[in-house]
């Protein structure tokens, strides 16, 4: 789907999460249906439990459910939203773990292994083309530091530890990093 | 920390948090933040439009069905059942109005689902009776049957409302038809009495509010080649009951 078509798909979500935010049951379903493979397929990613992954997206419905009021689609897409709420729940779940148990048993190379392979650039959308671009200019390691990081959740502390350099290192490639995409991604 | 000029220090601090890589603590510090800056509020969201379309990049993952059955065990209105499982629970009526099921399909129903011996199998996540229902609406938009599904004991029971007429030696085959996949064959079912399927493991896999059960009119007996063979005469979305009785109460994390 170029952006193009997707765009009513995208603001037909909003409007569900929109009904939702009114009590609409029917629209939560609808919205429910039309969102949750991809929401779990961001809890797996980022949790690498199952069990843990399908309580996760079982509290962001119910947290959806309950905030949806507070949903204003000038600020972020409804499927921006969503994402943002799935990967917060899923970081507090991390924390809690503290210090996390990946670190202990898996490597990096495994985790490089597991990256997704990238979606069809026909399934994508304009932002996600441009800010793989913008990434992609990044200094390699910076590159894959912030994408591990956007995809595991990881601390600085676990970043470093797995790509074996110091925490204050592991720092100024985020920081850097950061400041570069969002002037990539403003031109 | 030293490559970067102090003055992007503040707005760095929101980037960090939306990407992840803060500790517990400075995570909190941020959210609390948020609740009081609406300035905090507006860069948060804005690094959350520049790095959330990274997700595109996660393959989507369906998840089981009974995770929509926990979900709304968990949104009740009112406090979680905590009476033993149990018939009790179809007595409950918001059940059948948020179904949209009348009065007198309800009591068919009920004495169906009442006889219905508990079987062994269970569903993935055994601990809570889950239920999906569907209404079948027939082309001519009345509705030809309402389904019932259990997924605890792996039945269906399906009950006619007002079914059209068929051609003789024709008869009304059921159909599971998951999101963008072919239809699975469910069984045949009754005009003129409920039926009750008991529910293969796959089929009972593939229950969730993104399937359709059909209707197709086939040659008594059945289709014979595994696909629908006639025309669907009736078909309706699966949705899942509002309701769902725990077995135990410490088998449920409420949010």
């Amino acid at each position: 789907m170029s952006t193009e078509s997707r765009q009513p798909e995208r603001e037909e979500l909003n409007r569900l999460l929109i009904r939702t935010g009114r009590g609409d049951r029917r629209a939560f379903t609808e919205l429910y249906a039309r969102t949750s493979s991809i929401l779990f397929g961001v809890c797996l990613r980022m949790l690498r439990d199952r069990a843990e992954a399908e309580e996760v997206l079982q509290e962001t419905y119910t947290t959806a459910w309950r905030r949806a009021g507070s949903f204003d689609p000038a600020r972020a897409s409804a499927i921006t939203w969503l994402v943002t709420l799935t990967r917060n729940k899923s970081i507090d779940r991390l924390r809690q773990h503290r210090d996390g148990r990946l670190e202990e048993t898996t490597a990096l190379a495994e985790i490089a292994d597991d990256r997704p392979s990238p979606a069809s650039a026909a399934e994508t959308s304009e932002e996600y083309r441009r800010l793989e671009r913008c990434l992609d200019g990044l200094e390699p390691r910076q590159n894959q530091s912030v994408r591990e990081a956007f995809f595991t959740g990881a601390t600085y502390n676990e970043l470093a530890a797995r790509m074996q350099v110091p925490a204050g290192t592991m720092k100024s490639w985020i920081r850097r990093s950061l400041i570069q995409l969002r002037a990539c991604l403003e031109t | 920390m030293n490559t970067s000029g102090d003055d992007d220090m503040p707005e760095l601090r929101y980037a960090e948090y939306v990407l992840g890589v803060l500790d517990a603590d400075a995570r909190a510090a941020v959210a609390r933040e948020l609740e009081t800056s609406a300035e905090a509020a507006v860069a948060v969201s804005l690094w959350q439009r520049r790095l959330t379309p990274l997700a595109e990049r996660i393959a989507p993952m369906e998840p089981a069905p009974y995770i929509w059955t926990r979900i709304l065990a968990a949104l009740r209105p009112d406090a979680p059942d905590r009476r033993a499982s149990g018939p009790g629970l179809w007595y409950d009526l918001r059940l059948w109005r948020w179904l949209g099921i009348g009065a007198g399909v309800t009591a068919i129903a009920l004495a169906v689902m009442l006889i219905m011996p508990l079987g062994g199998r269970r569903p993935p996540a055994a601990g809570g009776l889950e239920y999906m229902a569907a209404t079948i609406q027939q082309t001519n938009g009345i509705t030809g049957w309402t389904a019932t599904m259990d997924l605890h004991r792996g039945r269906m029971v399906v009950i006619p409302a007002t079914p059209a007429a068929l051609a003789s030696g024709r008869a009304a085959e059921l159909w599971l038809i998951p999101a963008g996949q072919r239809p699975i064959p469910v069984g045949m079912i009754a005009r003129d009495a409920p039926t009750t399927i008991a529910l293969a493991p796959a089929t009972l896999a593939r229950l969730g509010p993104t399937a359709t059960l059909a209707v197709s009119e086939e040659p008594i007996g059945g289709s014979r080649t595994g696909a629908p063979t006639g025309p669907v005469i009736a078909k309706g979305a699966i949705g899942a009951a509002a309701v769902a009785a725990r077995r135990r109460t410490d088998d449920h994390r409420v949010v």
